[in-house]
């Protein structure tokens, strides 16, 4: 490759020789044969680097964020579907029983090539585990660097000391990865983190925080957000007879004939001026409304919001998960194969 | 003549009243603008506190490895004596220092720092030392205490960028006005942060 390079900048330099001889024509085409050349080299270059990832913190994807039974991030196929299944539910367990929130990830690369650091950052970035328990989990394994970590929140270090993530990864995961079978690896850590997970009475599972499980909370929801737009229907309503109200005969007979908007830019204001006759009596009254330009309409706006989020969430079989906002104060352990 | 004078006694008295309720106005808006920031000092002050404690717990944490680790590598390299003699002697002048955040100095804090850099030279080189036999390397006791010498480094710079942190949140508190008035009458001085590790701008040397 650096042959090539070389050869070609030698004939840029010859070209520029002959090129005050030549016509000026002649230059510019070769020039841009030359050009074309070179990015074609480029790209040769910079192919390997698209076809795997490098992944960084931010453009790792979290499936639990779409789907809270996703622990596993396994963005270029190197686990198979059987052992993400597996371990989801593994994983998932550990959550319900003990409120061990993990992410599990299995890259071909990561920037900077360090296990603990990118587990750290990542950590840091999501705020993996729940506050009361600081019970996170980091598992990371770049099978192109050759390295893993496994990540320990701070009320895990007593679960998980150090020591013990070493001897996982030294009995479980390591016999594994030099066979280059990355499902075994993976399913071996599980289980024996899992086993001392288990073991551990002290943590307690999600359920134990917040009461509702997940019908309790959709059924709650549904309600507020009847009720939510019942009161807004209601809201509705009411403002259109108030608006219809004839002061003269004292019927619900008003119809607006005409409307003006005049802007207040300064206050942020747009002020309507809408005129409405009564078919009974035809009388005429008018109506002054002001609406806040910053915060955009009001009702309709919050209304169409609120039912498109319910109707959005209402598609999917399962939610999204959150994190807890855990602290990891750097325990675990990292190695490389 | 009589009642312009009164008039005049009554309108000076109420400039007297107004002047003398904005005067108390003044005071109670300073009074508790004061106590305020004094508060937050406080608490700030004392998350800083807080930190170095957990720094402090970090390194003692390191301390209390190094004679295990130190026996489990004699165990295979006893002839590695100086090696493993300048780790005993760096870790016992380290805990001979301990500091007091709440009056530390900066000199106290760099000779801290200095001691504990010691100490991380010192293992450094006891496990760049242990490379060069494979039994040890391949005892999975020694692999576990090394572990937990490298779960305790990280944690060590974990706890000193929080430290960091909060030291900077203060200082800046400190230095920020009106609050610095208030901070020099009540004697709030600048925090000392961490300088970076001796060494770490040194990118590691790779070798093929």
């Amino acid at each position: 490759m650096s042959n090539l390079l070389t050869h070609l900048i030698q004939q840029l330099q010859q070209d520029r020789h002959t090129s005050l001889q030549r016509a000026v024509r002649h230059t510019s085409l070769r020039r841009a044969v030359l050009f074309t050349l070179l990015l074609g080299v480029a790209h040769i270059c910079a192919l390997p680097t698209l076809l795997a990832a490098t992944y960084t913190v931010d453009n790792l994807p979290i499936p639990y964020l779409q789907d809270k039974t996703q622990y596993v991030s396994n963005p270029d196929n190197i686990l198979s579907q059987t052992a993400v299944d597996s371990l989801n539910l593994w994983l998932g367990q550990m959550e319900d029983e003990h409120g061990v929130q993990t992410v599990l990830a299995v890259v071909e690369r990561i920037q900077g090539g360090e296990t603990y650091d990118f587990c750290m950052a990542l950590a840091r970035k999501y705020g993996i585990g729940s506050k009361q328990q600081n019970s996170g989990l980091v598992i990371l394994l770049s099978t192109g660097d050759r390295a893993y970590t496994i990540l320990t929140g701070r009320g895990l270090e007593g679960t998980l000391p150090d020591a013990i993530c070493k001897r996982i990864e030294n009995r479980q995961m390591l016999p594994a990865l030099r066979e280059g079978d990355w499902d075994e690896a993976m399913l071996n850590t599980v289980r024996a983190v899992k086993a001392y997970i288990d073991g551990d009475d002290s943590l307690v599972g999600s359920s134990d925080f917040d009461d509702d499980d997940d019908i309790g909370a959709l059924i709650g929801f549904c309600v507020a957000m009847f009720l939510g737009l019942a009161l807004i229907g209601l809201a509705i309503w009411y403002d259109n007879r108030k608006k219809a109200y004839c002061p003269s005969c004292h019927q619900h007979t008003m119809k607006k004939i005409s409307s003006r908007v005049t802007k207040n830019k300064r206050l942020g204001l747009r002020t309507h001026h809408d005129t409405y006759r009564c078919t009974h009596c035809f009388f005429i009254k008018e109506l002054h409304w002001d609406e806040d330009i910053r915060s955009g309409s009001g009702g309709a706006a919050a209304g169409g919001a609120l039912g498109g989020s319910f109707f959005g969430s209402g598609g999917g079989h399962s939610f999204g998960g959150s994190f807890g906002g855990g602290s990891f104060g750097g325990g675990g352990a990292s190695g490389r194969f | 003549m009589k009642t312009s004078f009164a008039k005049q006694t009554v309108s000076s008295l109420q400039g007297r009243v107004k002047g003398g309720s904005s005067l108390l106005l003044a005071f109670f808006l300073l009074f508790s603008l004061t106590s305020c920031t004094y508060n937050k000092l406080v608490e700030q002050e004392e998350v800083v506190t807080q930190k170095w404690a957990d720094v402090q717990t970090q390194y003692q944490r390191r301390a209390d490895l190094i004679p295990n680790l130190v026996n489990t590598v004699k165990g295979y390299a006893a002839h590695e004596s100086e090696t493993l003699q300048a780790v005993v002697e760096a870790r016992t002048k380290a805990t001979q220092i301990t500091i007091d955040p709440s009056n530390a100095t900066p000199e106290q804090i760099a000779a801290y720092q200095a001691a504990q850099g010691e100490v991380s030279q010192a293992l450094g080189r006891l496990l760049a030392i242990t490379e060069n036999y494979p039994d040890l390397k391949a005892n999975e006791q020694f692999s576990e205490l090394q572990a937990q010498l490298e779960g305790t480094e990280n944690r060590i710079a974990e706890s000193r960028r929080i430290y960091n942190e909060a030291v900077q949140t203060y200082n800046v508190s400190v230095r920020k006005f009106p609050n610095n008035i208030w901070a020099m009458i009540f004697g709030f001085d600048k925090k000392t942060p961490f300088a970076a590790e001796a060494g770490a701008e040194k990118a590691p040397e790779v070798q093929f």
